[in-house]
């Protein structure tokens, strides 16, 4: 296509930091029109994720020096197929909380602070996803905390002011235990570029120092168990299209940096015992989040129980990483199935508790036979997490069990196996209300958006069943580290 | 209490784990040049004589612009959460007070502008001019008897954001000319990066004054 030829040589990445940054800083100076600036942005910048995506897909990854300063003096943007893959991936979740949230902060006085924090917030995971140099990312890292710690407390009242504290303190020690290792990265080897440390990092004590303090900082912040405990309150406590950003993004955030730093600057260091360890964690926030799951009492709180357990699966990562060269980009590909499938059902969660007046699962079977379209929208998107053949979560979850049988390990096969039937069980509680016989009743009057974002987002979990190829054949354009 | 018992020699005995590993660690590492000597290199294109300002301004100005963001948004959290509370009136002070800001708040509005100017050839910078005006700020806010009235909510929120504006609107305007983003022409690269100190400081001081007052003031906007 002769287009394509035209757009290889334009650098589209600086733009999907940009238009967020601008949008955001133009919220900022208009709360009133906040909510337009924020879908003017969202909209630009999924077109912009797009042709990134396209691009990179069509050319390869591309390096750009900030300022025209070569690393290593300056800082690089780099967008591969690893990073555009989440930045599209932000860009449509992006997008549906964007428009949900027209919705659900209808009527809202504080409504335009959402819209100034979520673009923030946004800006800052871009800048995340693009960013080739360790101290940047630091920056970028605590941008991310500042932004969605602020999310996390707007909802107001003690319980979410709580969640938000503890959110913060947590995300402060990981943020430290980063910023610690970079310090340790810069003092050994006197560059910060994550290609030139890449190629530069040895066996020795100082990197895997480094390597360990930047991982479990960042584990923190994942909420890997047993460092999950911050996550239900703040995700189950926090106003739905927060709920959603969070679980379905900023978690993949940490998720992501952790896989950066392990595909370009650290392959030279051993993962034997780290690979265990990361499996058995994994194994138990699969089963601890699903038992979790089981037995709370709220509609949201059984999602943001299932993201403890889902976040598990993302750190099978290790295993792989150890075992099977490729092994990353399944996990990789369940971070984006999971991302969509489950801002689905935090969207949809959070329509059905508005029209309801609350979200406790025994008293939600009215609403939930009224509201037929929210309650198909969490059934599908549900039938995502649990895995369900037709969803992208099936997809994602027969390429983790095909990687851990092709490595040998059938046991990390058995944990997604058996994470799947607990996850079955807690999507049939979630759904159980819908089919008790009883009234159906619509509870209060919602714009219809809200009714439309959530179905549009679960049938994208369908589609993402058949994006398996073209996800992993981008994710093949990314740019490993060691010697390169 | 009882958890406190618990916690406390383990949060002690990992510090103490996690100090000895730093320790012996940073001791080992071999001497390290890290990047002077391309700094060093690079400084005639780089618009400014003192080498800090030049990595922090030039080299990685992405990096400053983001931290610029990262006190900005810290105003904006803080101002999501909530009102502040009044200040509580004081005594009338005597003459001593008022005399002494008389003269102490033009000397640091003074010094403040000269640290943001002498930032491109010697120590300074927008961070430690800002830091100054910033401190006058918050002595002329302590030293009044009542409030101090505070500009419209559109002035609050346009100097707030004036850094981060103008660093944006000059990284986009290298990436559309051909300098890359965040680039500047080297011809126009001191007074670029001099524009840019100036708007950050105020947005800095600003910022620190207004973080020193806690919450949003009722003048800016509430509703939608």
């Amino acid at each position: 296509m002769p287009w394509m030829d035209v757009m290889a040589d334009m650098a589209l990445a600086p733009w999907l930091v940009i238009l967020p940054l601008a949008g955001a800083l133009l919220a900022g100076l208009w709360p009133a029109a906040a909510r337009w600036w924020g879908l003017l942005t969202a909209l630009l910048t999924l077109v912009m994720a797009l042709l990134l995506a396209l691009q990179v897909h069509a050319h390869g990854p591309m390096i750009l020096d900030l300022g025209g300063w070569a690393p290593p003096l300056g800082i690089t943007l780099v967008a591969d197929g690893l990073a555009s893959l989440m930045l599209l991936m932000t860009a449509v979740v992006g997008l549906a909380i964007s428009l949900h949230a027209l919705g659900y902060l209808a009527g809202e006085g504080r409504g335009h602070w959402f819209w100034i924090l979520w673009l923030w917030l946004w800006a800052a995971m871009n800048a995340l996803y693009l960013s080739g140099d360790v101290f940047n990312l630091y920056v970028t890292l605590e941008l991310v905390v500042l932004a969605s710690v602020a999310l996390v407390a707007l909802a107001g009242g003690a319980a979410p002011l709580v969640a938000a504290m503890r959110y913060l303190l947590v995300s402060l020690l990981g943020s430290m235990a980063y910023l610690m290792g970079v310090a340790l990265l810069y003092g050994a080897y006197g560059v910060l570029g994550l290609q030139a440390l890449g190629a530069q990092v040895a066996l020795s004590a100082a990197p895997m120092l480094a390597a360990v303090l930047m991982t479990v900082g960042l584990l923190a912040k994942s909420a890997l168990f047993p460092l999950h405990v911050w996550l239900p309150p703040a995700h189950g406590s926090a106003p739905a299209p927060v709920s959603a950003a969070l679980s379905a993004l900023v978690v993949k955030v940490s998720f992501y940096l952790i896989l950066r730093l392990w595909l370009t600057v650290f392959p030279a260091l051993p993962l034997s015992g780290l690979d265990v360890l990361m499996g058995v964690l994994a194994a138990g926030a699969v089963l601890w989040g699903g038992l979790m799951a089981l037995r709370a009492p709220r509609l949201k709180q059984v999602v943001a129980y299932s993201t403890v357990a889902q976040v598990g699966y993302l750190f099978l990562l290790f295993p792989f990483l150890r075992a099977h060269p490729e092994g990353w980009k399944a996990v990789v590909f369940f971070a984006v199935a999971h991302g969509v499938a489950k801002a689905a059902v935090f969207l949809a969660a959070g329509t059905l508790q508005r029209a309801a007046g609350h979200d406790r699962l025994a008293d939600l079977g009215a609403v939930m036979r009224g509201r037929l379209k929210t309650s198909f929208a969490l059934g599908i998107a549900g039938a995502g997490l649990v895995g369900l053949p037709f969803t992208g979560g099936f997809i994602a979850k027969w390429l983790l069990v095909q990687t851990a049988l092709e490595a040998g390990l059938w046991i990390w096969a058995l944990v997604v196996l058996g994470g799947g039937l607990l996850a079955g069980a807690y999507v049939f509680r979630l759904l159980g209300p819908a089919f008790e016989p009883g009234p159906a009743d619509r509870g209060r009057p919602l714009p219809a958006v809200m009714e439309w974002v959530p179905l549009a987002l679960a049938l994208l979990t369908i589609g993402l069943g058949f994006a398996g190829t073209p996800a992993l054949s981008l994710l093949a354009r990314t740019l490993a580290g060691g010697g390169g | 209490m009882i958890r406190r018992r618990f916690t406390s020699p383990l949060v002690l005995l990992m510090s103490l784990t996690l100090a000895g590993l730093l320790i012996v660690v940073v001791l080992d590492l071999p001497p390290q040049p890290g990047l002077a000597a391309p700094v060093a290199d690079a400084m005639d294109r780089s618009g400014v004589r003192h080498p800090v300002t030049a990595v922090l301004l030039n080299f990685r100005g992405y990096d400053t612009f983001l931290e610029l963001a990262v006190l900005m948004l810290a105003v904006l959290s803080i101002w999501s959460l909530g009102l502040r509370d009044p200040i509580p009136a004081r005594p009338v002070q005597g003459p001593v007070l008022h005399g002494t800001l008389r003269h102490l708040i033009p000397v640091a509005v003074v010094t403040g502008g000269y640290l943001v100017w002498v930032g491109s050839s010697d120590s300074g910078g927008a961070f430690q001019g800002g830091a100054v005006l910033g401190a006058a700020g918050v002595m002329l806010m302590l030293s009044l008897p009542r409030e101090m009235p505070m500009p419209s909510a559109l002035v609050q929120r346009l100097g707030l954001s004036l850094g981060a504006f103008a660093f944006l609107a000059v990284g986009t305007a290298g990436l559309l000319t051909g300098h890359g983003f965040m680039g500047y022409p080297p011809a126009w690269a001191y007074h670029l990066i001099l524009g840019i100190e100036l708007a950050a400081s105020v947005s800095i001081a600003l910022t620190l004054v207004l973080l020193f007052l806690g919450g949003r003031s009722r003048r800016v906007r509430h509703g939608r």
